[in-house]
């Protein structure tokens, strides 16, 4: 990794850690000829801006609240004749489009809320056993290999049905069990620097252990951390709607895409059409995350040139 | 391409050829059919019943278990009075006692009753019913540990001793000595709940099967795990026990030997389904033969030419209940007339309308119209019809003012109303959220919140005061004594870490006096009529006084295929008369 | 080989030590009272009984005598009494594993079956449309949701073209042993199971393919004439087992998870389902008993793919 030229630059400044310029250039150079990775970005820009403007849809142009039921028009079918019926309308008349904006909001806030709470955990205390190594790293190593000995989902479903958390709860939780792979990624990243000679020349002019963690090893680490995170995301995402479908993430009237198809055991045979836009949304958020991540990482690959 | 590419294209596509033809074989059975297909039914309907055939009913939950003492969910309950007889029934239409396995009667000063096993009744194993094995039941749930069961023979003279271990012996129970069929058994107190109570069950069991658990050194253990629990051999209902594939389905078959007749039908199978739906869907394919439906299914359901539907209200209500002590909404729910506004401004009619599609009757007060404790003279209850200004001047009365914002108050305090009611129950959660829409017409700042059953479960036994009004269902039993959900004591007490049903905190003394009337008579004097007069005023108390807004009964819609005869489902049994069924082919 | 086993099995001991800790905590740890959610509807049922059942059931000690209750019995295989079915956890679970492994398995040999003749078809026909779809699929297959998935497929084959069924193990009347039917049930709630492997074994072997296909060995084996096809077959087979038996590790634990939400949406009786509803309804030693098991499996396994990659040694990669 060109480092060594950060190095230099880090021992004279002391408090400057400029990436170096090529491996970043780059990166940005491969990532903007990368088409696919590219469409895929957008492709989450637009749901994400579809999400937060959820609101004004459905104020003008649907004029449909996402909780307004109409129990006389349940299982419509999908039409143009009336906007707020674009995609038919639910069990009691919701309409599905409106929630499906909405849902957005839920299933990616969570997603993102999570995922932040996940890196925070996971990156500090993989960069605390990567860098103290020694009685640390034990019981760093006992704590995740215990943790990773329980199938996470199925941890995360049973917690989720014995204590029935709020969203908000639920989230922590989310974040405090898919951190595992990030600490270890962290960890791994961290033995390796932690021998390099600029963290050796910032020992040797006194700087102290949180500052050579955080200042001098985390940035080189954060880029690949960033192919983590969308992928972590989208983890996160599929995990959050398998719990609402299951009727314990978040839960009605409030909508997410899994718990629009928490119903559709009831109403498959006579709405259909009702099954399939959750899950199309669900799949092209996380789908883009995992191209991005993908993406992201064959850039940050100096083997592959661009 | 090169010789490579192509033949592995075409080894590729021959393993695909491959698959589809066996997925497709697979597949040529068709739809699973489960019962004899109807083939063409001989026009004229022959009125003699035909043997053989099979019934699947479908359930949600599986069985826990199918020892009697144990039972307590209706999965296991169901299958558990399939193989076990009850002593004596209920009318399947008006709930009235009636004899079953015995006859009964009571002595002139309401302590002791007696019992006449049918001289026919008998084990599957040949051996006759007798009254030890009454006996053997009722030790059953003294020695067991993990029944919940023992409150119901807490009156029966000596109980308490036997299942404390102070005797070895029940001595309220006494059988005759010229009789092993007949039995006595006397009350330490005239208790009218306790005819169905102790008799209305199906705890009779084999003495010659179970009496080794139950010996004077049997642990407690001994009789709760014991292997007959999950593989009962020796029964005396109309079915026997064949096998149990835990988690899919639960297989009887008929007992040649029943004493009321055998069963015209071979087997009945208890199947689990996913959820609701996968009922109706089997419902409609023919693989269940009969179960119900909820009230938005119906439309659908009445295009079905197989299937024949059956109506009649059920045994419980669907109810609003208001907390007189909440945090926030107290103030205004412990006075009356809120009560009875609450109730005027909520139109049940559209309610109903929109939430069952019409199946349901609305109700005022406790006991519903199929019990016999019903009141007989139905002037004497106010309907609460819809009346959005009495409701207006109710609330003006009690004080509450519309303030700029629309919203009612009261000494400064805002109306708010939170309604709480478990998710993921759509009935419910529809009437949460219009009965908000329609008080917040009121002037009520009132909204809707679904939460976890459990959550909420736990919340209204402990009377956590956090809950105003919360929208749940009560599933009555045979028994119409409401002792355990309005009496005075039942009320928690979250100080006290005591639970209870009574989470509106509402109690009144004339009231009480009724329930208790009504379940231990001063003048010993357990008639229908006798106890009807006491419920009659204990429903008044409670049409007046409104503690729930009663909600409505709604109707069981219950489906069965066309080639199911004899079946006639009541709201008090479905099953009560599964010998006469039969399958036309 | 012995040591190495022999090591890994006592350093699993704390590590399963750990998990009984971890599920112990976040089951009794957690709020409401399954005595009074269990009692429910029962008439008449007073304070007293409910304590005596509370007794029982030994819930009404101090929590880490609890604990150590209950770890000294598990270590004797015995899980407590369920709270509702009245028998042995243990034994419960292990009645219904069976259904769940035999779904893992069929789960396993679809994503064989599958995802390497995908992988290598991609590579042999790299920058074709084939390639190109292989390489979506293998990331999209990770990203379609399992219980969507799941429910797609019920509309499309039981409802609409009426092929399979569309839940449960068994249609009602047949056999245990009829595997026909038993198959046929299986076929969905398996392939739904078995999408992430099929991606992840496409994505290895095309990139193994791909490797093996440019390397001068080929050239050299064609020109002493072997067949080109059956070189690279086992050539990037063999290179292939490593990363595929490293990739059997996560999805070991996928299938255990993910399985609870197949079996639910396929209403398949398994563990996962079974410890789910369990866990609604508050019956502790069935959630704790599940958890350990599942977690037990997971450690095995984990050890079993281990093994397989020290006996599938490097030196055997044929470059």
């Amino acid at each position: 990794m060109a480092t060594t030229t950060a190095t230099l630059r880090g021992t004279v400044a002391d408090t400057l850690v400029r990436p170096s310029r090529s491996l970043w250039s780059n990166a940005w150079w491969k990532l903007r000829h990368d088409r696919l990775t590219i469409a895929a970005f957008c492709m989450l820009a637009l749901l994400v801006a579809l999400s937060l403007a959820a609101d004004l849809f459905a104020d003008n142009v649907f004029n449909y609240s996402f909780s307004r039921q109409d129990l006389l028009h349940t299982y419509e079918k999908p039409t143009f004749s009336n906007l707020a019926y674009l995609l038919g309308t639910d069990e009691i008349g919701r309409s599905q489009v409106v929630r499906l904006l909405y849902g957005g909001r839920v299933s990616l806030g969570v997603g993102f809320v999570a995922a932040l709470v996940n890196l925070t955990i996971g990156v500090t205390v993989g960069l605390a056993a990567g860098y103290f190594r020694g009685l640390v790293d034990d019981v760093f190593t006992l704590f995740v290999t215990t943790l990773n000995s329980i199938p996470t989902l199925f941890l995360l479903l049973i917690i989720a049905a014995i204590w029935q958390p709020g969203p908000f709860t639920l989230t922590v939780v989310i974040g405090a069990l898919f951190w595992t792979g990030i600490s270890l990624f962290t960890r791994g990243q961290t033995f390796a620097l932690r021998e390099r000679e600029f963290v050796v020349a910032a020992k040797t002019i006194g700087a102290r252990d949180r500052r050579i963690m955080f200042r001098h090893i985390l940035p080189n680490i954060l880029p690949l951390i960033f192919v983590l995170a969308a992928i972590d995301i989208g983890a996160i995402i599929l995990a959050e709607s398998a719990l609402s479908f299951l009727g314990l993430g978040i839960l009605p009237p409030t909508p997410s895409w899994g718990n629009m198809l928490t119903g559709a055991t009831q109403y498959f045979v006579r709405a259909p059409f009702l099954v399939y836009p959750p899950g199309v949304m669900i799949f092209l958020t996380v789908l883009s995350l995992y191209l991005i991540g993908d993406g992201l990482r064959d850039a940050l690959d100096p083997r592959i040139r661009g | 391409m090169t010789m490579t590419q192509a033949r592995t294209r075409r080894a590729l596509m021959a393993v695909f050829a491959a698959s589809v033809l066996v997925a497709t074989a697979c597949g040529q059975g068709g739809p699973s059919a489960s019962q004899e297909p109807a083939a063409s039914a001989s026009a004229a309907a022959s009125e003699k019943p035909q043997d053989g055939g099979r019934v699947i009913e479908a359930t949600i939950s599986d069985i826990a278990t199918m020892q009697p003492i144990l039972v307590n969910d209706t999965a296991s309950g169901r299958v558990t009075g399939l193989l076990y007889d009850v002593l004596i029934q209920v009318d399947a239409k008006t709930g009235e006692p009636k004899p079953n396995l015995a006859t009964f009667s009571v002595s002139q000063d309401g302590l002791t009753y007696t019992f006449e096993i049918n001289a026919k009744a008998n084990w599957s194993d040949g051996k006759p019913v007798i009254a030890q094995d009454y006996l053997t039941g009722v030790q059953a749930v003294g020695k067991s540990a993990k029944t919940v069961r023992k409150s119901s023979y807490q009156d029966v003279q000596g109980f308490n001793d036997y299942k404390d271990g102070k005797a070895q012996t029940i001595e309220g129970i006494k059988i005759d000595s010229s009789n092993p069929k007949k039995f006595t058994v006397t009350m330490a107190k005239v208790s009218c709940p306790a005819l169905l109570d102790i008799a209305n069950t199906y705890r009779i069991l084999p003495t010659h099967v179970f009496g080794k658990y139950l010996t004077a050194t049997s642990k407690p253990e001994d009789i709760d795990n014991a292997p007959e629990n999950t593989n009962p051999q020796v029964v005396d209902g109309p079915f026997t026990f064949s096998e149990w594939r835990k988690g899919d389905q639960v297989i009887l078959k008929k007992n040649p030997n029943y004493w009321n007749g055998a069963p015209h039908l071979d087997e009945y199978v208890y199947k689990v389904v996913a959820n609701t739906a996968a009922v109706t869907a089997g419902l409609k394919t023919g693989e269940i033969t009969f179960g119900t439906i909820a009230a938005r299914d119906l439309a659908d359901m009445q295009t079905v030419d197989s299937v024949k539907i059956t109506k009649y209200p059920s045994l419980g209500y669907t109810f609003i209940g208001w907390d007189t002590q909440s945090n926030v909404a107290g103030v205004a729910l412990a006075d009356k007339r809120v009560r009875q506004a609450l109730a005027y401004g909520l139109d049940m009619d559209a309610v109903i309308k929109a939430v069952v599609f019409n199946e349901a009757v609305a109700h005022v007060a406790h006991h519903v119209a199929v019990q016999w404790a019903y009141p007989q003279d139905t002037s004497a209850l106010n309907p609460y019809k819809f009346d959005k200004a009495k409701a207006q001047s109710l609330l003006t009365e009690a004080g509450w003012v519309k303030g700029a914002d629309g919203i009612l108050a009261k000494d400064g305090k805002k109306f708010t109303l939170t309604i709480s009611t478990n998710s993921g129950n759509t009935e419910r959660e529809t009437l949460a959220q219009v009965a908000a829409d329609q008080y917040k017409q009121l002037g009520i700042d009132a909204k809707a919140a679904p939460e976890a059953f459990q959550g909420l479960v736990t919340k209204l036994t402990s009377g956590d005061k956090t809950l105003d009004a919360t929208i749940i269902g009560w599933s009555l039993g045979s028994e119409p004594d409401p002792y355990q959900i309005w009496h005075s004591s039942q009320i928690p007490d979250p100080a006290k870490n005591v639970t209870g049903f009574g989470f509106t905190y509402f109690k009144d003394p004339a009231m009480d006096k009724a329930i208790e009337e009504g379940r231990n008579p001063s003048n010993g004097d357990c008639s229908l009529a006798a106890r009807r007069k006491n419920y009659d005023t204990f429903n008044k108390v409670l049409n007046e006084q409104q503690p729930y807004n009663f909600g409505y009964v709604p109707n069981v819609l219950a489906v069965s295929s066309k080639t199911l005869q004899n079946f006639n489902p009541a709201p008090f049994s479905t099953v009560y008369n599964v010998q006469d069924w039969w399958i036309k082919k | 080989m012995r040591t190495f086993i022999l090591r890994r099995l006592i350093y699993a001991i704390p590590t399963l030590i750990g998990v009984s800790i971890i599920t112990f905590a976040i089951v009794r740890l957690s709020p409401g009272d399954p005595i009074r959610l269990y009692t429910f509807g029962a008439r008449d049922i007073t304070n007293e009984d409910i304590e005596a059942l509370r007794r029982v059931y030994g819930l009404d000690k101090a929590m880490p005598l609890q604990y150590i209750d209950w770890l000294s019995r598990v270590v004797r295989l015995d899980f407590g009494q369920s709270f509702i079915y009245h028998k042995d956890a243990g034994s419960l679970i292990l009645e219904i594993l069976p259904n769940t492994l035999q779904l893992a398995v069929v789960s396993l040999v679809l994503q064989i079956l599958i995802g390497v003749p995908l992988g290598v078809v991609a590579a042999l026909k790299r920058g074709s449309w084939v390639d190109g779809l292989v390489r979506v699929f293998g990331v999209a297959g990770h990203a379609i949701p399992a219980f969507w998935l799941g429910l797609v497929l019920i509309i499309v084959f039981a409802v609409q073209l009426r092929l399979l069924p569309s839940q449960g193990m068994l249609t009602v009347g047949r056999d245990q042993w009829d595997l026909f039917d038993r198959l046929k049930h299986m076929l969905l709630p398996a392939f739904v199971l078995s999408l992430t492997g099929i991606a992840n074994y496409s994505r290895i072997l095309r990139t193994e393919t791909l490797d093996v296909l440019g390397q001068d060995f080929v050239r050299t084996a064609h020109a002493k004439g072997l067949h080109e096809r059956t070189v690279v077959f086992v050539h990037a087979l063999r290179n292939a087992l490593i990363p595929v038996v490293t990739a059997l590790g996560g999805i070991l634990a996928a299938l255990v998870g993910g399985a609870l939400v197949v079996e639910t949406v396929f209403s398949w009786p398994g563990i996962g389902r079974f410890t789910f509803a369990a866990a609604i309804a508050k019956d502790y030693p069935i959630i704790q008993a599940g958890t350990m098991i599942a977690s037990v499996l997971l450690v095995v396994s984990y050890l079993l793919r281990d093994i397989a990659y020290a006996v599938v040694d490097p030196r055997i990669k044929v470059r």
